[in-house]
């Protein structure tokens, strides 16, 4: 079996972001961190790979040198076998090249399986997976709180609203990872070490063949939320009641 | 139950604000005790100054009627050296937390004495500056209450104690007189440093009522590693090669896998590592590119066992938590008696291969759970009570099993209290580190401060 698995760099939400002067990208020493969704997809393929011998884990990023050391680190390092650097510029992608990229790469790689994080948490967009099914012509579980793959099938429990519902799915497919599917392993020094020595491929989008390289959105502005309010102190009950109904709206 | 002076209480309630003092049940108990639970609280009233001035008239109150003080900050120590157990009114510096502008050119911040470590640190770092003293418990201790305990934490082995990073003080003496002692000055040899004698004082001389703390830069990107070593061998071993390494450390902490398990069940945390080994070494450095090769360097020579690096802030702060949480963890799962001694660092194997004799002989079969700041020959030892132990036998047990130990430390030319202070809790054990002409001296300077003994009397020494 092959799984190809993302590991996509997002911003660290807890870093203070800088919007660049054209107001359309971030700019300056942003930290980065892997997207934890992805995190827990390279879990979930390193686990299904523990439990069936002979399975070949792949990652794949889009971006630049600084992309390649996540793929490294965040993935290789933690016990997938190889990895796949696509080169592009992350500000001038959307979900659509992105899905087209791995479609692209899915090709040139046949996986049995593609999994992927449920969005990256900085663009949270969450298109990724759903379209990539739809341009493989795939079966898709998205939302994976719980794989099992046993055949030529996945079982797969994601997380709906209000409870869970549990799918089966014929591979090749496309999984995307929640949250709460596992806990991603850290990465240990030895395989970071040995991280360094894997096969590591370099890609352009235009060794991918692909059909259609156009972007479909496009980033107009970005903005910084606005600051909260400032809180204010009422002298009574009375007062709390009549602002929660004049200003706050809540009763 | 002791009473207050009725003249002093008066003078209190006519010269000061309504909200000043509480008798208030909840507030005796919780300002009352410290992180221990070795004594009962029992102070006979909180007072809560918003000034100087106002400590200066409660204490010149206090000396008249001979009623004793206890100074009180974030109340995070662990020698019960803020622990009012005799009818004592303590002094709670909880709402002087005034923070002046950052001084960017002179690298200095003035605060108040009840300004949270935490806070300070977030202030200075709006300038990319910080108060560099950092441990656990930063989210609720105070700078007064830091700096009246010397304390040290876990980044001393890259910039020293809070001694090194505290230029001014003020201070109120027992009798009310208001102490201004070395303002924001770098260089000021006029004499004996008197900043210096109450740094680290435990209260006893004086309350520290506003610093000006030293700042320096913020450090730049840190990489965090966890290392599985063999035994504590292994763990000077390596720090041997931290010293000789080109890297900056921040950090070189220890700890046991008996503590990894205790905070593994108390936080909820996953498992650094597949397989379990005896002991831990956290390392924090300074990201530089020659980290790879060095790391390389260890597995070569065997150094290590297994390690991880922290692939995000996140992951950081997750291997941070393994051992910043220990300490907390012990006392939430069991009843634990801390020691926190130190070697010189070249003493520490032979000190602890003769230690395990001692634990051996005193306490065979129990959990003991060690951990500390090899850098600094600092180690944290916490003896738990067995669970069908009564908390009394055990504390006897203890008490009576330390003094083995506490000789082993004389032998060694240690310190039987490394940053924690004396206290009531180390109290005996003082002469273990201190002689009888160094105590005598310390006796004659609180006499010339303190004649009336009104401060944190009982602590540090009788």
């Amino acid at each position: 079996m092959k799984i190809l698995v993302s590991a996509k760099r997002v911003s660290d939400p807890n870093a203070k972001l800088a919007i660049a002067k054209d107001g359309k990208w971030i700019e300056g020493d942003v930290e980065y961190i892997l997207n934890p969704f992805c995190e827990n997809a390279i879990e979930c393929a390193l686990q299904i790979a523990e439990a069936n011998e002979g399975t070949e884990t792949v990652a794949i990023g889009i971006g630049d040198d600084e992309t390649a050391r996540f793929i490294r680190q965040g993935a290789l390092a933690r016990g997938i076998d190889r990895g796949i650097l696509v080169s592009a510029e992350e500000a001038s992608i959307d979900s659509d090249l992105i899905a087209r990229i791995y479609q692209g790469v899915v090709h040139r790689e046949k996986p049995d399986i593609v999994l992927l994080g449920k969005q990256a948490i900085d663009g949270d967009s969450n298109q990724v997976g759903q379209l990539l099914a739809e341009y493989l012509g795939w079966p898709q579980a998205t939302f994976a709180s719980k794989v099992e793959v046993s055949g030529n099938k996945a079982i797969v429990t994601r997380e709906v609203d209000g409870g869970l519902e549990t799918l089966e799915v014929s591979l090749p497919c496309v999984i995307t990872a929640d949250l709460r599917l596992n806990e991603p392993r850290f990465a240990s020094l030895a395989g970071i070490m040995k991280a360094k020595k894997k096969p590591f491929d370099e890609l352009e989008i235009d060794d991918l063949d692909l059909e259609d390289t156009d972007t479909k959105v496009q980033i107009v502005g970005l903005s910084t939320p606005s600051g909260r309010k400032a809180g204010v102190i009422v002298k009574d009950v009375t007062e709390l009641v009549q602002k929660l109904r004049s200003e706050a709206r809540a009763i | 139950m002791h009473t207050l002076p009725d003249a002093f209480l008066a003078a209190i309630a006519r010269g000061f604000p309504d909200d000043f003092a509480s008798t208030d049940a909840d507030d005796l108990r919780t300002y009352g005790r410290d992180w221990t639970r070795v004594f009962e609280a029992a102070p006979s009233l909180i007072v809560f100054p918003r000034t100087t001035d106002e400590v200066s008239r409660l204490l010149a109150l206090a000396n008249q009627h001979r009623v004793a003080v206890v100074p009180s900050g974030g109340r995070t120590g662990l020698a019960a050296g803020a622990v009012a157990c005799r009818g004592e009114v303590v002094l709670s510096l909880s709402r002087m937390r005034h923070m002046a502008p950052v001084d960017v050119s002179g690298g200095t911040v003035r605060v108040q004495a009840g300004a949270i470590t935490e806070v300070v640190h977030q202030h200075a770092g709006e300038h990319d500056m910080t108060w560099p003293v950092d441990f656990a418990s930063k989210g609720s201790s105070q700078i007064g209450g830091n700096i009246a305990t010397n304390a040290g934490g876990v980044k001393v082995i890259r910039y020293g104690l809070t001694r090194q990073w505290v230029l001014g003080l003020e201070v109120v003496l027992a009798d009310g007189r208001v102490l201004e002692l070395g303002g924001a000055l770098e260089k000021n040899n006029t004499g004996i440093d008197l900043r210096q004698l109450f740094i680290g004082s435990e209260g006893i001389l004086g309350v520290i009522t506003e610093a000006t703390l030293k700042l320096t830069r913020n450090p730049g990107k840190l990489d965090v590693l966890l290392f599985a070593v063999d035994d504590l061998a292994g763990v000077l071993r390596l720090f041997r090669e931290v010293r000789r390494a080109p890297l900056v450390p921040m950090a070189y902490e220890f700890f046991t896998d008996v503590c990894l398990r205790r905070v593994l069940q108390h936080r909820t945390l996953r498992a650094p590592f597949a397989a379990p080994s005896s002991h831990y070494v956290l390392l924090e450095v300074e990201r530089g590119d020659k980290l790879d090769d060095w790391i390389a360097s260890l597995f070569d020579r065997e150094l290590v066992r297994d390690g991880v690096l922290a692939q995000s802030p996140q992951e950081a702060a997750d291997l941070w938590s393994l051992r910043e949480g220990i300490s907390e963890s012990l006392s939430a799962t069991g009843m634990p008696h801390k020691n926190d001694i130190s070697l010189p660092v070249a003493a520490l194997e032979a000190f602890t291969s003769r230690l395990d004799a001692v634990f051996q002989a005193r306490y065979p079969g129990w959990e003991i759970a060690v951990f500390g700041h090899v850098g600094d020959g600092n180690l944290h030892i916490n003896v738990m009570k067995p669970d069908d132990m009564a908390k009394a036998a055990f504390l006897a047990h203890a008490k009576e099993a330390d003094r083995d130990m506490f000789a082993l430390v004389a032998e060694h030319h240690g310190s039987i209290s490394a940053e924690h202070g004396i206290g009531l809790l180390k109290k005996a054990a003082l002469p273990y580190t201190r002689t009888a002409d160094e105590i005598a001296i310390m006796r004659a300077m609180k006499a010339v401060l303190d004649p009336n003994g009104i401060l944190n009397p009982g602590k540090i020494f009788d």
